[in-house]
């Protein structure tokens, strides 16, 4: 702005002091030579102004061509104007962001991806990111991101460890990520719109975990990222904040440091019961299906014995039945074959037969001449 | 062209000149304007960004944010009502509402800054020493249920503000205090509430022996639901395999009762015969090898052999 009224003033100056601009020469004959002889006009007016310096300016004008030198110069300084003026009204926006323009402070209009014309030094233009994902952390920070990311966890303990509604202490770290929704509130709403998501973004999790119990945030992880989100979403709108918020993510949801090992032996309580019970499920299972098949053992055998018990008795009474039948066509006959049959069947199996008369009282003189013979029988055996 | 007109002349152009330089003003977007006379204010604010008019020279342009700016307090241990420290961090909300009070009042952000830090942490100390602990660190729709927090836990007070409503309440308190500064407060937050050092370790402790007690709690109920197994072993093994040996004793039983009737039915056709062929089978299990064998003379066998003779 000071330029051109310096270029305006100086002129004009230069138009008063000398009469006739281009009486003198033969004239300008093209545009180029036109601006040469302005610039030529310019200079000297300054040069009168100066006073001394301008009388120097004189001297060498007149020592020297006086158009010619100073012809290029112009030439070049109107080739800068004219390529400074014509590259800043093209804007080109890259994609995934947006323009903001502003018309002499005020906003006019938003620029999208792609080559976009403005007027130069009255329209102003603010790219904003729209697309890039923000990420604000909570309780860590990424301190080298790369394949196997690295986080600084120390002495962020002041924003992780929060209060529960069981008046325990819990320690929780999240990310939120957001994107801007509207660049023109993203710009002139919120002062500092990070700061504002962090704020918030704390204040809402601190309220809806002091809500809940501490067991019940270990367990709902989603539940709080969710209601977390939504709150935060709410409270950035009603500062017209133009972000919206594209998820709130859990980290780790673990007791405080402190704590952690008494944490650690509940679990540990928790594998003890569950091994305890298995063992016994185990001992259960080495021995209930076996005396179960036992059982059945049992039962089958009882059912075989059974069958037995009465095919025997049937066979047995059979074999009687029809013997009976014969007996009793001639009673006297097959009594005494069958007692015959039978004598002659066991006696040869018994060692010794003594026949006794009815009038003998006692036996014993007898044993031993049977003692006598069993020896030498025993003898012979023991012998072979 | 005579001087006169060439002073004429001149003196439009310095007056151009200067009007240019000085008569006018952008104000941005995300900003508002003071226009004072020689310090004095005229009562113009300007809040709607864009080309504006001024008396050149004469007038001074103050600019403001016009954006909502963030007041972070200093975290501080504040004692509530119950004796006890609790750690506070709050942070506000607040945006120039009225520049020129604001120019008059404050003149610049770091002093609106310490103004509000005077303001805001009177209140905040004010309302939190009229509170119990429990109601600055619970929310006012808190419920046991919502919680899931098991009643039996003892921590069912109710509370009678929470902390939703203790901020409301430093936030009416403060906004009271602000707009003679041209400031108006957005929102008041507790970014952070937590237990003072001491308290922490107290709480910790008591954590840890929650815990302890849970853990012991799953151990014995791991032995218990063990023994309670073993027993049931127990009892359904003696089960199984009695009901089995009786199953099987009332079979065999039935099989032998079927056996006897079977055995009556053919028997009691002549009774005489059966005892006779019974005392033979019998004859002929007792008697083996190394039996001696007393036969009296009048014994059926030698009767017979007599009887041959």
């Amino acid at each position: 702005m000071i330029f051109v009224k310096s270029l305006c003033t100086g002129f004009i100056m230069a138009y008063d002091d000398q009469e006739p601009p281009w009486g003198k020469s033969k004239g300008p004959k093209s545009p180029e030579e036109f601006i040469a002889a302005l610039l030529k006009k310019i200079k000297d007016g300054f040069a009168d102004d100066g006073g001394k310096g301008g009388r120097e300016g004189r001297s060498v004008g007149e020592s020297g061509g006086p158009w010619r030198g100073f012809g290029t110069i112009g030439l070049v300084l109107l080739a800068i104007v004219a390529f400074r003026l014509i590259s800043s009204s093209i804007y080109t926006i890259n994609p995934g962001e947006q323009g903001v323009v502003l018309r002499l402070g005020e906003f006019s209009r938003i620029l999208n991806p792609g080559l976009n014309f403005v007027i130069p030094m009255v329209d102003e233009v603010v790219k904003v990111d729209i697309e890039t994902v923000r990420k604000e952390e909570f309780g860590f920070r990424t301190r080298v991101p790369g394949q196997r990311t690295l986080y600084s966890k120390d002495s962020f303990d002041a924003e992780s460890l929060m209060l529960t509604g069981d008046k325990n202490v819990i320690d929780v770290e999240w990310i939120v990520q957001y994107k801007v929704r509207d660049p023109f509130d993203f710009l002139f709403k919120v002062a500092d719109v990070q700061q504002s998501v962090r704020d918030v973004s704390e204040t809402v999790i601190r309220r809806v975990v002091g809500n809940m119990g501490f067991d019940y945030v270990l367990d709902n992880r989603e539940l709080l990222a969710g209601q977390t989100t939504r709150e935060l979403q709410k409270a950035l709108d009603s500062y017209e904040s133009g972000v919206d918020i594209v998820i709130v993510q859990l980290q780790d949801v673990n007791p405080p440091e402190q704590v952690k090992p008494a944490f650690n032996e509940v679990n540990e309580a928790d594998q003890d019961m569950k091994r305890l019970v298995n063992e016994a499920e185990e001992a259960y299972n080495r021995v209930i299906p076996k005396a179960r098949g036992d059982a059945k053992k049992i039962l089958e055998e009882s059912h075989g014995y059974s069958v037995a018990r009465v095919n025997e008795s049937m066979g047995e009474t059979s074999r009687y039945l029809a013997l009976l039948e014969e007996y009793r066509r001639a009673k006297d006959v097959t009594r005494r074959r069958l007692y015959l049959e039978t004598m002659a069947e066991v006696l040869p199996t018994v060692s010794d037969v003594y026949v006794i008369s009815d009038d003998q009282k006692s036996i014993l003189p007898l044993l031993d001449v049977g003692a006598a013979k069993k020896t030498i029988d025993h003898k012979a055996g023991s012998n072979r | 062209m005579n001087s006169f007109t060439r002073t004429l002349l001149i003196a439009v152009l310095v007056l151009v000149a200067i009007v240019t330089y000085d008569g006018f003003y952008i104000l941005p977007e995300g900003q508002q304007a003071v226009i004072t006379e020689f310090g004095k204010p005229i009562g113009i604010t300007e809040t709607e960004a864009g080309f504006k008019f001024k008396k050149p020279f004469f007038h001074k342009v103050t600019f403001f944010d016009k954006r909502i700016q963030v007041w972070d307090g200093d975290p501080n241990q504040i004692p509530t009502s119950d004796k006890t420290f609790i750690y506070l961090d709050v942070t506000a909300r607040w945006r120039i509402k009225d520049a020129l009070l604001f120019l008059q009042a404050v003149n610049n952000v770091t002093r609106a800054q310490s103004i509000l830090d005077d303001i805001l942490d009177g209140t905040v100390r004010d309302l939190v020493n009229k509170n119990d602990l429990v109601e600055i660190i619970r929310s006012s729709d808190w419920t046991p249920e919502s919680a899931g927090i098991d009643a039996q836990a003892g921590i069912d007070e109710p509370i009678k503000n929470g902390r939703d409503r203790i901020v409301a309440m430093i936030y009416a308190e403060a906004s009271k205090l602000t707009p003679k500064y041209g400031i108006e407060l957005v929102d008041v937050m507790f970014k952070r509430v937590s237990y003072i050092e001491t308290v922490q370790r107290k709480v910790y402790d008591r954590m840890i022996s929650e815990r302890k007690r849970i853990a012991a709690e799953k151990r014995s109920m791991g032995e218990g639901q063990k023994a309670e197994i073993m027993g049931r072993v127990e009892r359904e093994l003696k089960e199984i395999t009695s009901k089995a040996d009786r199953e099987a004793m009332e079979i065999k039983g039935k099989a032998d009762a079927e056996a006897a009737r079977i055995y009556a039915e053919a028997y009691n056709q002549d009774p005489e015969f059966y005892s006779f062929t019974k005392t033979l089978d019998s004859y002929r299990q007792a008697v083996g090898s190394n039996t001696r064998l007393f036969m009296p003379l009048d014994s059926s066998f030698y009767k017979y052999l007599r009887e041959q003779r």
